[in-house]
């Protein structure tokens, strides 16, 4: 699930050393926001970003039409400029041409007829709800159980990392599989009232995603766990920790007002970085047919199914490709933009 | 240093079982079996491929039997018949005479292909997705690296811009657009290469390129980000500070020390690649492991879902080992405990 | 240095001799390229336990059956068997085999096809024994042929060998002397001799499986006698056949004429890349995304020809709503069929009013009985829908929610989001679509079906009883429906007794309308068809079976 097609869990790169004191952490904010807007990079694509989710939240009011609407006449067809921006098409009343010509679409239609651009908007939904979902997915497992890992130690620590390991040995796509057949076979089969009936229908109603990112949390929490692990270990022993153990304060205490909020900042950083992963997992699941129910539209499953289409069709799969290419863009420049601005390091530089 | 090696070869093993186990019951929980079809076979003819297949043996004894067959090595004498439930990984001839052999490693016949087994999939298709695999590995290495470097040596400079932004390209142009793309630009338009196909070196161009470019921007962003964290370290500035050549300063000193993570990932990166890739393999339709791990869970072949699942689970946990291993020399300070 | 030049110049000038020769000598083999048998690798090659069209092309090429399908007129002509005879009573086939035909294998080592010797240096000649090995063989239930089903209830005592309560013995199969072999019916039948010329009943080389068990089917010990020999089979990569000198041809099956065949085992769009490269002489299963183009830029090259594969929809008749045939009705006629062939799949596939495809045997033709066939007629489905609502006294929205299933590959998704649509636009009715993992969707349509799933079938053998009585017939494991109709049932065994076609038709005719009309358990799509790509330098024959038959091709 990475770059590479497959098999991959999210890794978490170059997590800066924010385990600072809670009692500096306003200035710090305040610095490492303006190290992020001087860096224009990173601006670029929180604009991309804010504009992105914007457009995913205005999308019936953007789009020119709504994204299930069917023109079957009209299948495949793509307006004059898009047929001249590509040079393997070529339009039916040249000689030798095939692409329907229709100018009421701006970027074109897919196989039934349906206005690309409008589904580029509302599959920006999908694709933005797996970048914001996946990485919270994998944090609340894998925050939990590294914090839990870290805090109690011994025995605990063992089982809970010893898992992690056989875990990370598993093919996520196996597992994936695996899990995504069953779960939709279990839940999809169940009586009306149970938890499970009720899970199936939230997953109808967003087009098939729930499972999607169960499939991906499942499979992705074990980095977040480890690095988690490895904050808690190293603030533990912090000054500020032993005050509070020698006050009285209950476990719960320590961990969530004490551990939590500082080691928050560097993991979520680091989650922000493998936001892409989740994305083009995402088209990676469509691919092999686990994607999200029609008509809902997906970045990925829009550029599985142009991709086949590529000699004929370019455009298909083309500008999707380009939407995702852009949010991609936007998350790892502000990704990193985020992490080069809480480093401490970098503000003696 | 014994003792780290002898934990960790047991923690291994330890390892292989459970993802087994894990295995073996998540794809006997999941509805639909081997024998299912669009035209549904009749429930007697299902039961005699059910007998055939020891499949309705119980779960545990179908369990312990593969486990058996699999991993526990086994002398034999006499004649040896070439069936396919005689196929072993490894067979030692024996200087005892009468054909004695030591076998090990039988992983079972594939459901799907009655005349092939796992290790006839192992012997062929594995050679093939590791030569994938590694050449992928290669140029995710050789493009990876270099702009990583540059970008962090000119950080936010236009060439940090230019080298993230190939990398990110490399993200997010899927190898399912990437690959097709490629096949029908260099190799129907152009000509230039075979569109598909495995075996000669033109052949391999075109995959080996596609699946270490998504790989590249993986790489190029770590480096990136290592190097600069390193480069901000002291004995980096004391280096500086002694008036050392800035070109000095990163190869010798700040690379080693960078490549710490990027080592971290390439391990499993490796493990993962040239264990198979589903849709490079066929986009360009290569006959390589990868597809086994799809069409196995789809299927329900299930000695072949174990086999490839065992493979990669070995593969995983003896490149996190070797990591392990080059980290120590990376960093002296890193002990093998 | 002037030697130097001596030696190059002569090594130039013998090179260009020896190239002179070269071509002037043997002349070239004819290889031919294809791509028709799918990505994935074929799954045996061993006559017992064949099921799928990958496997069953290649034994159809190495092996020849007693009798053997004309691919283009669909009609039974001899195979192996040169003639048979048929009891009065229609039960007793005796048949007469051609002699002198010898099992080959292909050689590794010397490059060649060789015959098949026994241990004495005998060479072995296929006989009637080995039939009736095979046959048996198939029906072992150790053996655990998948189509022994096919084949089972067509010969006395086969259905209880291969369910294990009677015995090998038992099964009337016998050879008389070497070359006759006679077969026993239970009942007759129209299309026996058509069962007994299936992959299932072919001759198997018995010594090589004794010592071999499954394995004998793979590269340099596969065994065969029919107009080309397995040469080399690359596991998920290509299989190539080779010419069998030794195959004395007939007038049906004749020599080969290609020397070679290679199959290359590829994605559709794959292969398509491979054969606009120009590397494929021949392709099927075209993308769909790509017919409008290969219609304008292949004008010549393309075909289209009738498939033996029909889809449609079927309906859980026991599920709410659709447990009323008034909505299944109603859902069934507002699909637009036309509009589907037309703008989704593009290739000529046509609407289908029956779901049995019209070319087989005794099949009713929607021209032929328009009024008993399903059409669109929007209108009707809404006075239909409306007539259910009213009695229940609902509103379209408060309808109990309906689900369809399917596994997402091919154009199953684009198929049904338009049907989708067609629905919604059509009668106001929300379906709800579910994606299901192959292995699953197989499972559950089978044990608790939702309200509407994928349905297709393709024929084993072309007759109509083979698109009726074994699908929808109410014992029959294929019934996903769940529908029962004591009328059907009369109806296709009334027909299995008859021997006239239009008698059949006629009945087939009532049947069908039964199914997708009156009762609506099922609503047909259309027929499929099969979209090739052939070099024009190659000779070839239209088949319509749904599998080649290359020993007639040739390459000018």
């Amino acid at each position: 699930m990475t770059t590479s097609e497959q098999a991959q869990k999210p890794t978490l790169v170059g997590v800066p050393e924010l385990a600072q004191d809670m009692h500096h952490t306003n200035k710090l904010w305040v610095d490492a926001w303006k190290r992020l807007i001087r860096n224009r990079a990173a601006v670029v694509g929180l604009v991309i970003v804010i504009l992105s989710v914007l457009i995913a939240i205005f999308a019936p009011y953007i789009a020119p039409n709504d994204y299930r609407e069917q023109v079957l006449t009209n299948n495949n067809s793509a307006p004059r400029w898009v047929i001249d921006l590509f040079p393997n098409m070529k339009a039916k009343d040249e000689e030798g041409g095939w692409v329907t010509v229709s100018e009421d679409y701006i970027l074109g239609a897919d196989n039934l007829g349906r206005d690309l651009l409008s589904r580029i908007i509302y599959g920006s939904r999908v694709s933005l709800s797996v970048a914001f979902v996946g990485p919270m997915v994998s944090l609340a497992v894998g925050l939990i159980l590294g914090l839990v890992s870290g805090y109690a130690g011994g025995r605990v620590d063992n089982l809970i990392m010893r898992l992690v390991d056989i875990m990370y040995a598993f093919p996520t796509i196996l597992l994936v599989i695996l899990l995504m057949a069953y779960f939709r076979a279990t839940f999809n089969a169940s009586d009306q009232g149970t938890f499970a009936y009720r899970l199936n229908q939230i997953d109808s109603r967003f087009g098939g995603m729930l499972f999607i990112f169960i499939g991906i949390g499942l499979t992705s929490w074990m980095n977040t766990a480890r690095l988690a692990r490895g904050q808690v270990l190293s603030i533990r022993q912090r000054e500020y920790i032993e005050a509070a153990t020698s006050v009285g304060a209950s476990d719960f205490t320590i961990i969530f007002r004490h551990i939590l909020p500082n080691i928050l900042g560097p993991i979520v950083v680091a989650e922000t970085l493998t936001i892409p992963t989740y994305i083009s997992f995402e088209a990676f699941l469509s691919f092999i047919g686990l994607g999200v129910n029609p008509p809902t539209p997906s970045w990925g499953s829009m550029i599985a199914d142009g991709a086949g289409a590529i000699s004929s069709y370019p455009h298909q799969a083309i500008f999707p490709s380009m939407a995702l290419f852009l949010i991609m863009f936007a998350f790892n420049f502000l990704g990193d933009g985020l992490r080069d601005a809480l480093d401490p390091h970098m503000s003696r530089t | 240093m014994y003792q780290f090696f002898v934990r960790r070869i047991l923690w291994m093993g330890l390892v292989m079982v459970m993802v087994s186990i894990i295995t073996f019951l998540l794809m006997h929980q999941v509805p639909g079996g081997p024998f299912d079809r669009e035209k549904a076979l009749p429930e007697r003819i299902q039961k005699n491929l059910e007998k055939k297949y020891h499949l309705d043996d119980p779960l545990l004894k179908q369990y312990l039997d593969y486990m058996y067959y699999a991993f526990i090595p086994r002398v034999t004498t006499g004649e040896w018949k070439p069936l396919p439930e005689n196929d072993h990984l490894i067979n030692l001839k024996l200087p005892i005479g009468d054909n004695a052999y030591i076998r090990w490693m039988n992983f079972g016949p594939s459901i799907k292909s009655a005349s092939r087994t796992v290790n006839d999939i192992f012997r062929d298709n594995f050679p093939v997705s590791a030569k994938l695999g590694g050449a992928a590995v290669a140029i995710a290495c050789l493009i990876g690296m270099p702009l990583g470097t540059l970008a962090a040596i000119r950080k936010n400079t236009i060439f940090d811009y230019l080298g993230m932004g190939i990398a990110v390209l490399g993200v997010s142009l899927p190898i399912v657009t990437l690959g097709p793309l490629l096949r029908y630009i260099v190799g129907v338009e152009l000509g230039l290469l075979p569109p598909t196909g495995w075996g000669t070196l033109e052949q391999m161009i075109m995959p080996s390129f596609t699946l270490g470019f998504a790989s590249s921007a993986l790489i190029a962003r770590l480096t990136r980000a290592s190097l600069l964290q390193v480069l901000d370290e002291d004995y980096i500035r004391t280096a500086r500070a002694k008036g050392l050549r800035e070109q000095l300063v990163i190869t010798r000193h700040a690379m080693k020390n960078a490549m710490i993570p990027v080592v971290t990932v390439l391990g499993p990166l490796i493990a993962a690649l040239i264990t198979g890739t589903f849709v490079t393999e066929i986009v360009f339709g290569i006959p390589g492991m990868g597809k086994y791990f799809v069409t196995s869970i789809g299927g329900r072949d299930y000695p072949v879902i174990m086999g490839t699942i065992l493979i990669y689970a070995f593969f995983l946990v003896f490149a996190n080992f070797i990591v392990d291993i080059v980290y120590a020399w990376l960093d002296p300070r890193i002990r093998l405990s | 240095m002037r030697n130097i030049t001596r030696v190059v110049l002569l090594v130039l000038l013998a090179s260009m001799l020896v190239g002179a020769f070269g071509i002037s000598g043997a002349q070239e083999a004819k290889v031919l390229y294809v791509a028709n048998i799918g990505q994935d690798d074929i799954p045996h090659l061993d006559p017992g336990l064949a099921e799928d069209v990958a496997s069953i092309q290649i034994l159809e090429a190495t092996y020849v059956g007693l009798t053997t399908l004309n691919e283009v007129t669909v009609t039974v002509e001899p195979g192996i068997a040169t003639e048979w005879s048929v009891s009065d009573d229609g039960l007793v086939y005796t048949f007469s085999l051609m002699q002198n035909v010898p099992w080959v294998v292909y050689n590794t080592d010397s490059g060649a096809v060789e015959e098949v010797k026994d241990a004495d240096g005998n060479v072995r000649y296929v006989t009637a024994n080995d039939f009736v090995y095979g046959i048996k063989r198939t029906l072992d239930p150790n053996t655990a042929g998948p189509y022994a089903y096919v084949l089972a209830p067509w010969i006395v005592g086969g259905a209880e060998y291969n369910g294990g309560s009677g015995s090998a013995d038992d099964v009337a199969v016998a050879a008389l002397d070497d070359y006759t072999l006679q077969i026993t019916a239970p009942k007759a039948t129209p299309f026996l001799a058509n069962i007994y010329g299936m992959w299932m009943a072919l001759a198997q080389p018995q010594w090589v499986i004794d010592e071999m068990g499954d394995a004998w089917a793979d590269e340099g010990t596969f065994q065969s006698y029919g107009p080309y020999a397995l040469k080399e089979w690359a596991h998920d990569e290509s299989l190539t056949l080779i010419k069998n000198p030794f195959w004395p041809g007939t007038d049906y099956v004749g020599q080969a004429k290609i020397d070679e065949i290679v199959f290359l085992l590829l994605e559709q769009s794959a292969k398509l890349a491979e054969y606009e490269a120009g590397n494929l002489d021949f392709m099927d299963d075209l993308p769909t995304a790509d017919l409008d183009r290969i219609r304008v830029e292949y004008p010549n090259e393309f075909t289209v020809s009738p498939s033996s594969c029909s889809y449609g929809y079927g309906f859980n008749t026991e599920k709410e709503p659709v447990n009323d045939a008034r909505v299944r009705r109603a859902l069934s006629m507002a699909i637009d069929r036309q509009a589907i062939t037309d703008n989704i799949l593009k290739a000529g596939q046509i609407p289908a009013g029956f779901y049995m495809l019209p070319n087989l045997t005794a099949a009713p033709s929607q021209e032929d009985y328009p009024d008993l066939a399903i059409k669109y007629d929007p209108e009707a489905a809404k006075a239909e829908l409306q007539a259910y609502l009213d009695e229940k006294g609902i509103s379209v929205d408060e309808l109990p929610p309906i689900t369809y299933m399917t596994n997402e590959t091919d154009l199953h998704k684009s198929i049904i989001e338009a049907i989708q649509n067609m629905w919604r636009e059509t009668l106001g009715v929300e379906v709800q679509i579910t994606f299901q993992e192959f292995g699953v969707f197989l499972d559950t349509r089978k044990n608790d079906a939702p309200q509407i799933f994928r349905y297709g079938w393709c024929y084993d053998y072309p007759d109509a009883h083979n698109f009726s009585g074994e699908l929808f017939r109410s014992d029959s494991t294929q019934n996903d429906p769940n529908w029962v109709n004591p009328e059907y049932d009369a109806l296709v065994d009334q027909a299995l007794t008859e021997n006239d076609p239009d008698v059949r038709r006629e009945l087939y005719a009532q049947a069908e309308y039964l199914l997708v009309n009156q009762d609506a358990a099922m609503a047909p799509i259309y027929y499929y068809v099969e979209t090739q790509l052939t070099k024009p330098n190659v000779e070839r024959t239209l088949s319509v079976i749904g599998r080649e038959r290359f020993e007639k091709w040739d390459i000018k």
